[in-house]
């Protein structure tokens, strides 16, 4: 697939290719330059169908990752487009328009992740989570441990035991 | 309400009728995918209980509990995991993180059961009949949430230190120490191992925070010679480290270095604290190795006034007059041992008890005694030749050489010994002549072969790179000499050091014969103590075994006022020396508030 990502630099400034296997690549975007480049794919380089958006948290470089992932069927290749956007007051610009589909996976990623896509339909209505009012969950800071121990019962009778204070009882009980 | 809402529970009544849409069936097994994220299993034998799933968990679903027929030991817990299925969402982060690979999942997913408390129980413990399923998901081999390889640490390479004592391991920047800290996963199996127990994990993690003074006050809790256990200490710690099942061990050692390393001297007293109230006790201290510092320092810090007696010209026992400055500045030995000497601990130097002192006079002087003389009498081969004046015992050579003397030193050396001590006098040697000739000429040899000797493996790369030549697997017969010369030392192979009962009965070959030329001989095979010092109605009272005075958990010998550590009772290295003085200075305390009769 290094062909088609020459092909493609020449037109885009592109960042980053990483090829994962012989069917599916990765290349890294600008912002500005996503929407050109998807619908160069769509209309002139057969990847007509948008496979899956989804997103990662780097919470500590301060940036979320969106992916989106394209299927050039014809061809049976993949090509996934990664673009990186400010962490703080995360916005990004729907392509509902060029795939009507993006709308589900943009009310998703602005539920569990809290990145907004204006004007994309219903991306604010609740999608899987119902009442949510707290932290988006997916993102890295949300702290799921706390979570769980706040909503989920523990079965009575459980108990657990420290490595270290397990070891001291059993090896050296009388020592400092 | 609505209307519909009311209606509704009646809707699903035309369910009723319908195909069901789960399905009953019996006859064709329904198998996961190869992949798919089962009940767990866990291969209890390489599992360590380290516990590392449970704090991964994000749901709380994993207990660490004890199992029958498995019990702690070094570098396992003796606990397993025990998982609850009314948590767990199979996310198989647990099986992400295991640090041993022991904790996969099966393809299986089928299993039902009326007791809710079935669906909690410890995989590979309880039988379950996933146990022996071949598929299901696994850590993929090149998929590790913690990074394997220890951060480099940066070493003078041979051809900077051959020339010099100038030490060859830099240290961690506060960054490299941090990532390092990062690959800790803090389950302390190695607190166990640790002869002082010393508090691993949560000094490590005070690296991680940045925060140097809970750090070092932490290290202070349970040893008060960071500097030095920083460079030379066995480390024992690392070799259970749970990071080393699937990579290098956390370098505790350099870890510990660090934190003291970022600390000035002068802050010392502020972040450690002050010393208890007086109490009006007097104990004496007889030797300023390891074990005699640390227990002065406890003592120091409950209160009591102590004084050390030290033979030598300075403090540190081996620490000082054994180990080479290469490994072990003096800087770093004095500023351990000036915060010892800050709390008011009394060092009388250049006096031996036995000759300048009497023991008997110590014991009218002081409430309680703890005698820490170490082991200062090298031990000879005895083969012919063996007390010829150009014949030296290792440890004797090393003390001159610390205390500046200079020493007999030819072209041509040869080194009887595998172990570490032979290994500082032969890399100390190969220094002096590289200063004198211009070149290294020191030959090594040792009964055991290279794969047991019981040098440690830098030690042994080291000092070939530095062009000691090692001859493993030889046993002296004599030593050649030539009226006040020595010209060399012959050898036969050494076909086994122990017999069936692991006793030192050494085997040879006397057919396969080496001669090895050199103008000395240094024999590094061992060393004895040297009790002279004590009175014999003393010594009557004391209770020996093994050649060594008998103590009790406290360090007591077998006269209420005596106590003893370090090297003379259990050793062989620092830490143990600091974990004895440790013991011994929370026993002599108790004797001492308990009136200091019995
Ligand atoms: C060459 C060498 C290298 C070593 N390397 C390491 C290492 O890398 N890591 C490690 O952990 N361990 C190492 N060891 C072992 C370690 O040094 C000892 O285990 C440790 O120092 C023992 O402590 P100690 O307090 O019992 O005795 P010592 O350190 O031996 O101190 C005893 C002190 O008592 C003094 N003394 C003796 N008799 C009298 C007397 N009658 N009156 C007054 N004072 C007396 C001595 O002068 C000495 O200062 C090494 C040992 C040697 C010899
Ligand atoms: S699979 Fe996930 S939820 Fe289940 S025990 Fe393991 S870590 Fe916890
Ligand atoms: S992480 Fe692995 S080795 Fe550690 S206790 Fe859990 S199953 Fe055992």
């Amino acid at each position: 697939m290094r062909e088609l990502y020459e092909q493609l630099k020449r037109l885009f400034p592109l960042g980053e290719y990483a090829e994962q296997r012989r069917d599916l690549s990765f290349v890294t975007v600008p912002q500005e330059h996503l929407r050109p480049l998807l619908i160069h794919l769509r209309d002139r380089a057969g990847f007509t169908h948008l496979v899956l958006l989804t997103a990662v948290d780097w919470l500590e470089e301060g940036f979320f990752q969106l992916t989106y992932l394209l299927n050039d069927r014809a061809a049976k290749r993949d090509l996934g487009l990664r673009v990186l956007i400010p962490r703080d007051g995360a916005t990004m610009e729907g392509i509902h328009d060029l795939w009507p589909t993006a709308a589900t996976y943009q009310r998703e990623l602005r539920e569990m992740f809290g990145i907004d896509f204006p004007g994309s339909p219903r991306v604010n209505e609740e999608f899987i989570l119902e009442g949510w009012t707290g932290m988006p969950p997916y993102r890295r800071d949300f702290d799921t441990k706390k979570f769980s121990e706040e909503n989920f019962n523990h079965r009575p009778g459980r108990a657990t035991k420290d490595p270290a204070k397990h070891m001291k009882e059993k090896l050296y009980p009388d020592e400092a | 309400m609505k209307i519909r809402d009311l209606l509704s529970p009646f809707t699903v009544w035309k369910n009723l009728f319908r195909d069901p849409v789960t399905i009953d069936d019996p006859v064709r097994q329904r198998p996961g995918a190869p992949r798919y994220r089962g009940f767990h299993k866990n291969d209890v034998k390489k599992c360590i209980g380290c516990g590392t799933c449970e704090t991964i968990c994000q749901n709380g679903a994993i207990d660490m509990v004890p199992v029958d027929g498995i019990s702690a030991k070094d570098g396992d817990s003796g606990l397993r995991p025990r998982i609850d299925y009314g948590r767990c969402c199979w996310c198989a982060l647990c099986v992400d993180v295991c640090m041993t690979k022991s904790l996969t999942m099966s393809n299986d997913y089928q299993w039902i059961d009326r007791d809710p408390d079935a669906f909690r129980f410890t995989p590979g413990v309880d039988r379950k009949k996933w146990d022996d399923a071949a598929l299901g998901y696994q850590r993929p081999d090149d998929h590790r949430l913690t990074p394997e390889e220890r951060v480099h640490m940066k070493e003078l390479g041979p051809d900077a230190r051959i020339g010099s004592f100038i030490e060859i391991v830099k240290g961690y920047s506060v960054e490299e120490a941090r990532k390092e800290a990062d690959r800790c996963v803090a389950c302390g199996l190695c607190t166990a191992t640790c002869p002082a127990h010393m508090a691993i994990p949560d000094y490590i993690a005070a690296i991680r925070d940045g925060d140097y003074e809970r750090g070092l006050r932490l290290l202070y809790d349970t040893n008060p010679l960071p500097e030095v256990c920083g460079r030379v200490c066995t480390h024992k710690c690392e070799s259970v480290c749970a990071v080393r099942h699937e990579g290098d061990p956390v370098a505790i050692r350099w870890l510990k270095r660090h934190i003291a390393d970022q600390v000035p001297l002068d802050q010392y007293r502020a972040i450690v604290g002050a010393t208890e109230p007086a109490t009006g006790k007097k104990v004496a201290v007889v030797g300023a190795g390891p074990a005699g510092l640390s227990a002065a320092y406890y003592l120091a810090r409950m209160g009591h006034a102590v004084e050390i007696f030290e033979a030598l010209p300075a403090a540190g026992g081996m620490m000082r007059y054994g180990i080479p400055e290469y490994r072990l500045p003096y800087d770093q030995l004095d500023k351990d041992i000036a915060f010892v000497m800050g709390l008011g601990v009394k060092l009388t130097l250049n006096t031996r008890v036995g000759k300048d002192i009497a023991l008997d006079d110590l014991r009218k002087r002081f409430d309680a005694l703890f005698i820490s003389t170490g082991l200062h009498l090298g031990r000879s081969t005895k083969v012919p030749g063996a007390d010829h004046p150009k014949v030296f015992q290792s440890i004797d050579l090393l003390r001159r050489v610390t205390l500046g003397e200079e020493i007999f030193c030819p072209g041509e050396a040869i080194v009887i010994g595998g172990g570490n001590v032979a290994m500082d006098i032969a890399r100390t040697l190969a220094r002096l002549q590289m200063r004198k000739y211009g070149k290294v000429g020191v030959t090594l040899l040792c009964l055991e072969t290279e794969d047991v000797m019981p040098a440690d493996r830098e030690e042994i790369i080291e000092s070939r790179e530095e062009g000691v030549i090692l001859r493993p697997g030889y046993g002296p017969t004599h030593i050649e000499t030539d009226g006040d010369r020595v010209t060399g030392a012959r050898f036969v192979r050494c076909l086994s050091v122990f017999d069936e009962n692991g006793r030192f009965a050494p085997r040879f070959d006397t057919a396969d014969e080496i001669a090895i030329s050199g103008a000395m001989v240094v024999e590094s095979i061992g060393q004895g103590m040297d009790l002279s010092y004590l009175p014999d109605d003393l010594k009557n009272q004391i209770v020996f075994e093994r050649g060594r005075p008998k103590v009790d958990r406290h360090f007591r010998t077998s006269v209420p006022w005596l106590y003893a550590g370090g090297d003379i009772v259990q050793g062989p290295d620092v830490i143990h020396g600091i974990a004895n003085g440790h013991a011994a200075a929370v026993g002599i305390d108790r004797y001492l508030r308990e009136g200091g009769t019995t």
